[in-house]
This record gives structure tokens, sequence and C-alpha cells, in this order.
């Protein structure tokens, strides 16, 4: 079966608050320094980003893929230390924020696309 | 490779073959040899500017383990008719190289490229051409792969 996409329309976006911005206030686009995906993509073990996969931090600030990080720290070689600066690992809290519409606008593919969805 | 793992090491390559190709981008003296699969890399590495190992060009040869990145890979110079190992501190006359990065002090977010980065400035900073301490005793019960060589780290100058 084959399927064409004509048109879609985005309701929401969400993005890992990872405290990180660009020059642009937005949230900057970084990877996981031990799978290196995005972190708005999953671990290479997951298949569906979002809850499921989600992101820890440490103490120290650094930010990876829950998973990834847990099976760093599983093993020895580790020694239950951060990847980045090896200080003894300690989480926080993570968190997911759900961005404004401000980011809505962004999603959309072009100018003309976004003029026809008002409309309708 | 821990098979979801192995798709990091396909990035790492082709980042690395698309700063092969541009002269911007290539980390100097350091240049990827072969890499036909994802368990055995090569990489030529020279010193470039003054050093001991001025106009010395040398082989490093690195096998990545089934579970990079969470284990090194087992990093050696080439000893062989065309190659010869460089003189240094810390690298055995048969390849092995004693650095904590590819031991103890390994991270899952170091990288290929980092860990010949790191070894070119080893022989970078190298003040005096001498053997490993003990290197023959070494040499000649080494296992034939040095991750199964528990080094003692005692020098933070080089």
């Amino acid at each position: 079966m084959k399927i064409t996409v004509k048109r879609w329309h985005a309701i929401a976006q969400w993005q890992w608050d990872t405290g990180k911005t660009d020059d642009n206030g937005d949230a900057e686009e970084d990877v996981c320094g031990i799978c290196r995906i995005p972190f708005e993509g999953c671990c290479p073990t997951c298949k569906v980003p979002g809850d499921d996969c989600p992101l820890i931090w440490g103490e120290c600030s650094h930010v990876f893929h829950m998973h990834c990080l847990l099976k760093w720290i599983g093993t020895a070689a580790s020694k239950q230390q951060c990847p980045m600066d090896r200080r003894p690992w300690g989480e926080t809290i993570a968190h997911l924020s759900v961005h404004t519409p401000r980011n809505l606008d962004r999603i959309s593919i072009s100018s003309d696309r976004r003029e026809k969805g008002r409309r309708e | 490779m821990s098979v979801v793992y192995s798709r990091r090491l396909k990035k790492e390559l082709q980042e690395i073959q698309i700063e092969q190709a541009d002269p911007t981008k290539r980390a100097a003296g350091i240049q990827l040899l072969q890499a036909d699969d994802l368990k055995i890399w090569f990489f030529s590495i020279e010193v470039l500017g003054e050093s001991l190992y001025k106009n010395e060009v040398f082989h490093l040869m690195v096998r990545f383990d089934p579970e990079y990145p969470f284990k090194s890979p087992a990093v050696q110079f080439v000893v062989s008719d065309k190659v010869k190992p460089p003189v240094h501190p810390h690298v055995y006359t048969n390849g092995h190289i004693c650095a904590s990065i590819l031991g103890d002090d390994w991270s899952p977010t170091l990288s290929v490229m980092a860990i010949c980065i790191t070894i070119q400035s080893m022989l970078a900073s190298c003040k005096k051409k001498e053997l490993p301490e003990g290197n023959d005793d070494y040499v000649r019960t080494a296992p034939d792969n040095p991750k199964k060589t528990r080094f003692v780290y005692h020098d933070d100058t080089v």
C-alpha cells in the first residue's frame, strides 16, 4: 500500500528542556553523548521517543538518554561516574516541557501551507 | 557489537570520511587507511611540526569490542616490515600502548578520533625517545590483545 501525504496540520510539538538554548532562545538541537542520537529521538534500544525513553540529568548538569546512561553506570568500568566529567553520578529529576505556540509556527512546512491551515 | 549501538560506530565512520575529504576539517597528520567493517580500522598518524618524530609515519590498528562504546576499543601501533611503532616511553616494541584513556579512563563519550588525537599529542609532547621500562619482559609475555593487559598508569606528564 502506498500512502501519499497531501497535507498535514501540526497541533503541538514537544521537546526536552535540556536547559540549553541557542542564539534565538530556542532549545539547542543536541545529541546524547553516548549514542550520538538527538535527545528528541530515542536511545538505540527503543523504538519510540517520548516518556518511555526519557532523558536523565546529572547533578553535574550533564544530560543523556536515561537508558544509555544506565547502561554505562551498570558497567564496572564506569566507576559510577558521569561519562563527561568523571564526577560521581548523582541524578536530578527529569522534566518534560511542552512548548508554547511560538514553536508551532516553526513546524509548518512552508508559509503557504500555514496560510491554508488558517483559512480552514 | 551490541547491534543497537553499532549505529554510533557507523556514524563515526561517516563523519571521519566526510572530514577526510575536507582539508579544512581534517585533523592534520591523521588519516583513515582502512575501515572495511565495524570490527577493525587502520589509521596513519604523524606528528606535524617540530617533534622528536619528525618525518616518521606510524600506523594505528583499532579493534572494536562488541560492547563499544561502553568498552574501549583495543588500540595499538602496527608492527610490520613496512611500519614500526614509535620509540616512546609508553609504547612497547610490540605496538602496545600504555594510555589511561584506553583502559581505566575510557568514557563512552570519547570517540575513535579523540583516541587518535590523544595518541598524536602523546607523541608530540615526548621529551626523550626511549623504550618503556621492562619492555623486553612485557613483549615476551604480552597477550595478543592489549586490553588483556593490566597497565599501571603512573605518569601524567605525557
